[in-house]
């Protein structure tokens, strides 16, 4: 009897079950690719698609920042993404200098400017108990602040070390680069978020933080350093973003805050915390890059790609959250 | 135990202990940038200081209302910066009469901007906080589509709106007026009185029932989907009559102008007494809080902290106001015996 | 003059039947009360007349005509009040906007504060002189909170005003001016249904009383002509056939002690609660429902962050400040509210058994697969947990297999203290057996302990060796061995004078 109960669930009714979501996620992309090589002659080349494949990359890396921030529960976002990611790689981009002996002293800097802001942020988020979205939003506008007062002196200088150029910019043969670094990172991920007992963790705090505290969980602690590992990431995605452009501005992280949230939406994570399966946050940051491309390439430039996504989220919403009452 | 001059009223929730520290803390303010400012006293710089502080109170004042019914509005900038664009697209400055047309068209986006947000929190019951942030894209985006960049016209008599003294064909004694009373200071006495009107209705006492208890309202019968749309109607007035002003003054509209306003108003409104969880509050000291905000805003600037420093300051003191009010309120709370979550 | 008649309403809630066959009969000017045990059905019936929530099958005819399931607000335009237990003040507004919440009158275009304020003082004044109906509900205790709902259902003017249990959080001068007032309603026509724990006052207020067990009445009395002999209520409440103590076959060996607990208190739920509890033995808690106990179980599993629970456990004294804490002394809690504080229900099984391991110092970095999966298989097959994969969503089981995954969580620890809030409550008769079955398996031939709370009082006597009752936060009776009976349990509870 017990030898039955050990067996796997049945192949068919499990896989339907666990990845609808992600079925749900293809089958939006796929509508949309059909939507544009109707309108659009060439949507579909290869070049576009690996070069859709490359910028979604982008926004899948700032998605799985949000993704464990909210899977921690506690109505839990991470606006500060954008300008972490963007302090760090004016900071770093001096001290690289286009060295690649350089490189550890900026991955240092990176990791020092992540942690200090996920800490500030996971402290009065979890503790000071201050609502995550105000708190890392009001972050954002400090760190664009400092960002500010650092360039106003002097221009940003220094350039990336080739190695962060190889693995953000350029492809082999081709395929980007970045590619491989996704196709490498995913399965960590998942890993680590299915299979460890910090996974398990996380996941618990925020499917039911009552029962995970009930059973020895430290939720408080969970969620603090779910900001920080945030914090961490998009720090280091600083130094992908400043490989993948060649220099630094005081824009380059900002416009990924928005579809890093809706890549997670689309990718069917509850937004209230407890689950979340990083594939279908890709294909959410697919689905949210081909949509940029379709509505730039119908000429509605970046008024249309805001739209475009403003209503994609609040439909998607409504599908996912919106819960009308019935009593 | 009573306090004896207590009164719970709309206007009465004004008067408590909390209440004194803030106008104790905006007369501190007050004085300092008196100081600061060496022509603080001068008609001129009053009604340019009254000038500058209007679009925060009276975003702030809409911001309460939304807050106080529960909710949270982060996409009150962005539409702010909407309404800009339409009043300055619908307008032609050789057609005075497109100025009523680019009014009611104006209007009518706005009510548009508040349904669609009430939708989402009051009726699809969708957290505000990431319903609001998806819409502030999509008025951004609208925005940008009607003006992609800062620009459009409009009529003179506009300008009234700012500063009657600038069309012409006005009446000496209306310049004369328009000097000392500015029309922002009357803007926002308009916004006082609609909150005033507001809170002695039924509406007004729903908003405090719909925020502070959502299901105590709705056990006793309150219909709490239409009081939250309502308030968010009503936010979307002030938001309004801030647009009317910026496009008096600026003559032009911009689709990014008002984004720092938003996050601004929630901590002016935090800092003036409102619950971010609901329910407690009063706009008027909603306003009290947009004041003592836009004073530090001013003490900065007179401090002679570097230009570059200021958008660092304005965000360090967002988190600290929000910080510590709520620190504050929490302090003096009744003890949650049962509280045993993280 | 009949107000209001319900017959053969039948309720049930999942796979548990609240009311089978419940009937009631309310008079203009009349209070009826009604009493039962918990679980009886009597709050059930109460809340259907109110309109919280619609009966399955039966009859109710008001004021001589049927009605449907009517909506709370609906009920109180037809004259139905009910006075919940602050289930719907606003803490922040004031004890006046409370009263008239949802049924405010204009003047002119505005609110008529005025006359809302003249109508809360009007009936506040006479439940409780003196309390000022400006200050804000926040601030006011459990009783004044108690003493608004009322008002707020007075304030409607019912023809049929519904109190559930409203005496509880009131003390005894505002339990008399409640009747007063009461007295006063019925003069004036209203008819009125009571119910309450302490049996004293449905004697002294009740013109009449119908009794519910298990799910349907079983008697009436009318005071007036049949006067007033608690016994006779008690028989009825608890049943005749039930007199008899549970068979309880084990050596109630005392072992040392193994957990005492000194003055636990906490705020107004828990007062001075000191016990010990010896290794092997199986230690009830009951009494009525909302006593403490629940409160109790969480205090001594460290759930109240604020909350020190200084403790002795096999002999160490201990600070159980947090659940951590608690089960690092493998004091171990299956909390009441399984879905709301013991399961995550959208995750699997697996998930849900092994998770309190996660906590445990020195566990490898990668969850041991095949080895937890082995240890849950043996928990289900110990448990006999009805699931066919280890993989399928905890909310996809019954109740009763459900609990026991609740159970099961614990089952490789080796438990010092089992703390058992309510562990059969909703669960089917075949589970609860499994369920018991393998704790008092685990008390006989491993010596575990048990504090064991349980709102069934069957299941108190047929396992408790010692019994603790438990009332308003305090523990008032203790009943070892054979003293554990229906009758002492039903008296004790309900504080019989």
């Amino acid at each position: 009897m017990s030898g039955g109960i050990l067996r796997r669930e049945g192949a068919l009714g499990k896989f339907y079950l666990v990845y609808k979501k992600l079925i749900i996620a293809l089958g939006l992309i796929l509508l949309l690719f059909v939507l544009g090589e109707l309108t659009v002659s060439n949507f579909l080349s290869l070049g576009q698609i690996l070069l859709t494949v490359k910028l979604a990359s982008f926004i899948a890396l700032f998605a799985l920042c949000q993704m464990i921030v909210i899977a921690a529960g506690g109505s839990g976002l991470d606006l500060s993404v954008g300008y972490t990611a963007t302090m760090t790689a004016v900071f770093t981009a001096s001290i690289m200098d286009a060295q690649n002996a350089n490189l550890w002293k900026a991955v240092l800097v990176a990791l020092g400017v992540g942690l200090a802001v996920g800490l500030a942020n996971g402290l009065l988020t979890a503790y000071v108990k201050l609502p995550p979205l105000v708190v890392t939003l009001a972050m954002s506008n400090i760190l664009q602040g400092v960002v500010n007062v650092y360039t106003a002196g002097h221009a940003i200088t220094g350039r990336p070390s080739p190695v962060l150029q190889i693995v953000a910019a350029k492809t082999t043969g081709i395929v980007p680069n970045i590619l491989f670094l996704l196709a490498l990172l995913a399965p960590i991920v998942m890993v680590v978020l299915y299979r460890t007992r910090w996974g398990m963790k996380l996941f618990g705090a925020g499917a039911n933080p009552t029962a995970a505290y009930l059973s020895g969980v430290n939720v408080r602690l969970v969620r603090c350093a779910a900001f920080i590992l945030s914090g961490v990431l998009a720090s280091l995605i600083g130094l992908l973003l400043l490989g993948n452009m060649g220099i630094a501005f005081k824009d380059m992280g900002s416009n990924y805050v928005m579809p890093s949230i809706a890549a997670v939406v689309v990718g069917g994570v509850s937004l209230g915390g407890g689950d979340g399966n990083y594939l279908g946050v890709i294909l959410g940051a697919v689905f949210l890059q081909t949509l940029t491309n379709l509505l730039v390439a119908l000429g509605w430039g970046d008024a249309g790609k805001w739209v475009g996504f403003g209503v994609v989220l609040y439909v998607l919403l409504i599908v996912y959250v919106g819960n009308r009452r019935s009593r | 135990m009573s306090r004896r001059n207590r009164r719970i009223s709309p206007l009465g929730r004004f008067i408590g202990k909390s209440e004194f520290s803030r106008l104790a803390i905006l007369a501190a303010m007050f004085t300092l940038t008196a100081v600061l400012q060496q022509n603080f006293f001068e008609t001129k710089a009053i009604v340019r200081n009254i000038n500058a502080f209007m679009p925060l109170i009276l975003m702030t004042m809409g911001q309460a209302v939304v807050i106080i019914a529960g909710g949270l509005d982060l996409s009150a900038g962005t539409a702010l910066s909407l309404l800009t664009c339409v009043l300055t697209t619908v307008m032609k400055k050789s057609d005075p009469l497109t100025g009523v047309y680019a009014l009611a068209a104006a209007f009518a986006v706005a009510m548009a901007i508040g349904v669609i947000n009430g939708v989402g929190i009051g009726y699809l019951r969708i957290p505000p906080v990431i319903i609001t942030f998806a819409t502030s894209y999509l008025w951004l985006g609208i925005g940008l589509f009607l003006r992609p960049v800062p620009g459009g016209e409009a009529v003179d008599w506009f300008r009234a709106f700012y500063n009657a003294g600038l069309v012409e064909g006005v009446p000496a004694w209306l310049k004369a007026a328009g000097a000392v009373f500015p029309p922002a200071l009357v803007l926002i006495l308009i916004g006082c009185a609609l909150w005033l009107i507001v809170a002695r209705t039924r509406t007004g006492r729903y908003l405090y029932a719909v925020g502070g208890n959502n299901e105590s309202a709705y056990v006793s019968g309150i219909n709490t989907a239409a009081v939250q749309m309502r308030a968010c109607l009503i936010n979307s007035g002030f938001i309004f009559l801030t647009a009317l002003f910026f496009v008096g003054q600026n003559q032009s509209g911009d689709a990014r102008m008002g984004d720092p306003l938003t996050l601004r108003a929630i901590a002016s409104a935090v800092v003036g007494g409102i619950a971010l969880s609901g329910g407690r509050g009063s706009v008027f000291s909603a306003l009290v809080g947009a004041l003592i905000i836009s004073f530090v805003n001013k003490i900065i600037f007179f401090a002679n902290i570097p230009n570059a420093f200021q958008p660092l300051f304005g965000g360090l003191i967002v988190v600290l106001a929000i910080a510590g009010s709520q620190a504050y309120a929490l302090s003096g709370k009744r003890s949650v015996e049962a509280g045993r979550l993280p | 003059m009949k107000v209001l008649e319900a017959v053969g309403i039948k309720k049930h809630f999942g796979g548990v039947v609240a009311l089978s066959n419940g009937n009631l009969l309310c008079e203009a000017g009349r209070i009826t009360g009604l009493l039962g045990a918990n679980g009886s059905g009597k709050s059930t019936m109460s809340k259907i007349i109110a309109g919280v929530y619609g009966a399955d099958a039966g009859e109710i005819r008001y004021q001589g005509r049927a009605v449907r399931h009517l909506k709370p607000n609906e009920a109180r335009q037809q004259g139905i009040a009910m006075v919940y237990q602050n289930l719907s003040l606003v803490a922040d507004l004031s004890i006046w906007e409370n009263v008239v919440l949802g049924g405010e009158r204009n003047k002119g275009l505005f609110l008529d504060d005025e006359q809302a304020r003249d109508l809360a003082k009007e009936i506040v004044d006479q439940l409780l002189p003196g309390l000022d109906i400006r200050r804000a509900v926040h601030e006011l205790n459990p009783g004044e909170m108690q003493i608004v709902e009322i008002a707020k259902a007075i304030s409607a003017a019912p023809r049929l005003l519904i109190l559930d249990e409203p005496t509880a959080a009131l003390e005894q001068a505002q339990v008399r001016s409640l009747f007063r007032y009461m007295r006063a309603l019925a003069e004036r026509g209203v008819a009125l249904v009571f119910t309450s724990h302490r049996l004293w006052e449905v004697m002294e207020i009740c013109d009449e009383v119908t009794i519910f067990r298990n799910g349907e009445n079983v008697g009436s009395i009318d005071f007036a002509h049949e006067g007033k002999d608690p016994q006779k209520i008690i028989a009825y409440i608890t049943g005749e056939a039930q007199q008899s103590a549970g068979a309880r076959g084990r050596a109630a060996g005392a072992g040392e002690v193994v957990f005492r607990v000194r003055e636990l208190s906490l705020g107004s739920r828990l007062k001075n609660v000191s016990f010990q509890l010896r290794r092997g033995e199986i230690l009830g808690i009951g009494g009525l429902a909302g006593q403490g106990q629940h409160e109790l179980m969480l205090a001594l599993a460290g759930g109240y962050p604020g909350l020190e629970c200084t403790a002795e456990v096999a002999g160490r004294r201990v600070r159980l400040k947090r659940p951590a804490q608690a089960i690092r002394n493998r004091v171990l809690l299956v909390p009441g509210d399984r879905q709301l504080e013991g399961l995550f229900l959208n995750h699997s099984l697996f998930t849900n058994i092994v998770f309190p391991k996660l906590g445990l110092r020195r566990q490898p970095l990668f969850t041991p697969r095949r080895k937890y999966r082995r240890e849950c298989a043996q928990a289900i097959d110990v448990l006999s947990i009805k699931a066919h994969s280890l993989d399928m969503p905890v909310s996809a089981l019954s109740g009763g297999n459900q609990q026991k995954v609740v159970v099961g969580k614990w089952l490789s620890f080796q438990a010092n203290v089992l703390l058992l809030a309510d562990p059969a409550k909703g669960v089917d008769v075949g589970a609860k057996r499994d369920l018991y079955e393998y704790i008092l398996k685990q008390v006989r031939e491993n010596r575990l302990s048990v504090i064991l709370y349980a709102s069934d009082n069957e299941e108190l006597i047929d396992y408790c060796d010692r019994l603790l009752i438990m009332y308003e936060g305090q523990i008032v009776a203790s009943l070892e061995g054979g003293e554990i009976t229906d009758d002492a349990i039903v008296s004790t509870s309900m504080r019989v004078r």
